[in-house]
């Protein structure tokens, strides 16, 4: 079914996306990941990674979010049946959750007033991520990797948006921290699916796969819509631009933490876009997160994606931040 | 990957495709004869990239009038004060291939509330440079504007749709009336962005209009959010009956989409709705007991995958049944009615 520039476009991309991932490349080579779903032998690069691995990075930030999302709206996680590993999988050890904090959101003098049917829905949205990604490797599935939610307070620290000295950043003591802690991870859910969509196989397309990575993609972005949205409506609701500020802080901080990777998807090698106060009916919000002149959304790479959820610029580390472990998955050491 | 939401899912896509192989030959000689298409490289299909790009630019030609027209009082070929404030791109419209058409209705919203209006505002611009980017990818392919009905007035499209909906008043219902009423204007075009891109991915061969189109389609569902968002902040428990209407318009593309499914295939299909309002619904979280949600996001209630509709799905509901026959069991094209009476342009119609 490929036509000649299909599977050129397609090498250009997997070449752009594996620029200077030597290592990881030798890696996925020799874990020998061939599940018989990619299936276009004239490119080189085909034997580096499987749509197994594409997926199984996408559901590594789905135990995460998923973790952090049920925390916020019951004060615990996902139930131990869903964190199990595949039998197929080369990782069989399932990570263990670090909170830090006293879990699950409080509803406040301040909390809107259907706070805690939108904590219920975002939890469960992605619980069924996690489900879905885990059904649709099967075998294959990796267990959860060790997941560490106290990474909010350095990230904050980082951001600028605490010091040190103070007591760290809690993203369940209200809803605006919840908010806060959402938005970290939201715009990333959708760049990194924006990003591995375009790495999935042909026949991985047959199977269905892209649709529903499309399908997911959209979710996350309705979510961060939805994160987007109350952040700058409470802001306009109080005349305040105190979260508004903060969440560009978090923003320029993934910014920070990815400029000059390789394959940067603008030439600033940004992929962020400040939240506004809007101060009348006539100035626009900035809900979208997307490139300036196209108003198309943006993509991260698996590296890039890597780099935000270890909390580091640095290549070659394996592990860090929300993974302390790292992930479970041949994209897991930070490239350049 | 057998399972039954991707099934769906593909057996959707396969439909959409059996639809395109049977659309006859002249729709295809035309498109074939019409010019030298830079990407009609892949021959071995019935379409191209770029059919399905001026699919999508058809469907921005009348969501970025709507919003323009919202927000600024104007169409996307004429600059004002208010677009130009706002830095709304000024859209060129001498395109060639199809009719061109003007289009009829629309007004400036009287926005009371800084919330609505700026987003508003922004989503006008995001849509206009929406437009842009793909007349732009597509050059001298890019289809004409077809002639968009976006009138509030009595057989206009927002009445007939409203109507047909069963929303209460709905014989006199305008988008333009009011913020609330401008969110449930905004409400039914969102969602309906979200699976037409959707549903479009994965008919797309070229990597980079891969990335445009996920790149469009994570901005539709950011707008979809938004509209969503607001409209379950503006009415949490439905007093105003708001999530009520949401309901109501949702049924109606569900209704559609469905209908255009039985038009292809001739037989039942799926008696489960793609679409759902902003109804509270229960969930189990971790296993444990029922507790209410919202729905912000729609998407299956399973798997929470967003919903993926095929060209001609689309096609019925923007133009209100108008691409399936009166007794549902064929399709027509073109397809015409409520948002675009004389049907769109390109290949898709």
């Amino acid at each position: 079914m490929d036509t000649l520039d299909t599977i050129v476009n397609k090498a250009l991309s997997r070449r752009n996306f594996l620029a200077g991932a030597g290592a990881v490349a030798a890696t996925a080579t020799l874990a020998g990941c061939s599940n018989g779903n990619v299936t276009t032998p004239t490119t080189t690069s085909n034997g580096l990674y499987t749509d197994a691995d594409v997926l199984n990075f996408a559901l590594n930030l789905e135990y995460l979010e998923a973790e952090f999302y049920l925390r916020a709206a019951t004060g615990s996680g996902l139930q131990a049946s869903d964190t199990t590993a595949g039998s197929a999988s080369p990782y069989q050890t399932v990570g263990s959750v670090t909170v830090g904090y006293a879990a699950q959101v409080p509803v406040t003098a301040t909390s809107p007033s259907n706070q805690q049917q939108i904590l219920n829905e975002i939890a469960y949205e992605e619980q069924q991520h996690v489900r879905f990604l885990r059904s649709a490797l099967g075998t294959a599935a990796i267990p959860r990797p060790a997941i560490d939610l106290s990474f909010f307070g350095p990230l904050a620290v980082a951001a600028g948006i605490y010091t040190s000295a103070q007591a760290a950043f809690n993203p369940f003591a209200s809803f605006d921290a919840f908010l806060i802690g959402a938005f970290i991870f939201e715009d990333v859910g959708v760049t990194a699916y924006s990003g591995a969509a375009p790495l999935i196989s042909a026949a991985g397309v047959t199977a269905g796969y892209l649709t529903a990575a499309a399908g997911i993609l959209a979710v996350e972005a309705y979510h961060a819509g939805y994160i987007r949205t109350s952040i700058t409506g409470r802001g306009i609701t109080n005349g305040s631009n105190t979260y508004i500020a903060i969440a560009n802080q978090v923003a320029a901080l993934r910014a920070t933490l990815t400029v000059g990777n390789s394959a940067a998807p603008s030439s600033t090698g940004s992929v962020e876009t400040n939240l506004v106060l809007p101060t009348s009916t006539v100035t626009p919000s900035a809900i979208v997160a997307a490139d300036p002149t196209n108003a198309v959304g943006f993509a991260r790479t698996v590296n890039q994606v890597h780099h935000i959820v270890y909390g580091s610029p640095t290549v070659g580390v394996k592990s860090g931040g929300f993974f302390p472990s790292g992930t479970n998955s041949i994209f897991a050491t930070t490239t350049a | 990957m057998a399972n039954q939401e991707t099934q769906l899912v593909d057996d959707i896509l396969i439909r959409g495709r059996r639809k395109l192989l049977t659309m006859g030959a002249t729709s295809l000689a035309g498109m074939v004869l019409g010019a030298a298409l830079p990407e009609t490289a892949h021959a071995a299909t019935t379409y191209t990239d770029n059919d399905i790009l001026n699919f999508a630019l058809n469907l921005e030609y009348l969501e970025a009038n709507f919003y323009y027209q919202a927000a600024f009082g104007t169409t996307i070929d004429v600059a004002n004060a208010a677009s130009t404030a706002a830095g709304a791109p000024l859209i060129t419209l001498n395109q060639t291939v199809g009719t061109k058409g003007a289009v009829t209705g629309g007004s400036k919203v009287p926005f009371t509330t800084v919330t609505v209006g700026s987003y508003a505002v922004e989503t006008a611009v995001e849509e206009g440079k929406h437009v842009r980017i793909l007349q732009t990818a597509l050059g001298s392919l890019a289809v004409a504007q077809p002639a968009i009905n976006i009138s509030a007035s009595v057989g206009g499209a927002w009445p007939t749709l409203a109507t047909a909906a069963g929303v209460a008043g709905g014989a006199t219902f305008s988008p333009y009336a009011s913020d609330a009423n401008f969110l449930v204007g905004a409400y039914v075009f969102e969602d309906v962005g979200v699976t037409a891109y959707h549903g479009a991915a994965s008919l797309i061969t070229s990597s980079s209009n891969l990335a445009t189109a996920a790149g469009i389609l994570a901005v539709e569902a950011y707008h979809a959010g938004l509209i969503r968002t607001t409209i379950s902040y503006l009415d949490p428990a439905n007093a105003s009956g708001y999530l009520t209407i949401t309901g109501q318009i949702s049924a109606l593309r569900a209704k559609l989409a469905l209908a255009a499914l039985l038009g292809v295939s001739g037989g039942t299909y799926d008696a489960n709705p793609d679409d759902f309002g902003l109804a509270s619904v229960n969930v189990s979280l971790a296993g444990g007991a029922s507790v209410s949600s919202t729905r912000i996001t729609d998407a299956d209630a399973t798997n929470v995958i967003a919903f993926s509709r095929n060209t001609t799905q689309v096609l019925n509901i923007v133009t209100g049944g108008g691409a399936v026959n009166v007794a549902g069991t064929a399709t027509v094209s073109p397809a015409t009615g409520v948002f675009f009476p004389a049907g769109l342009n390109g290949l898709f119609k």
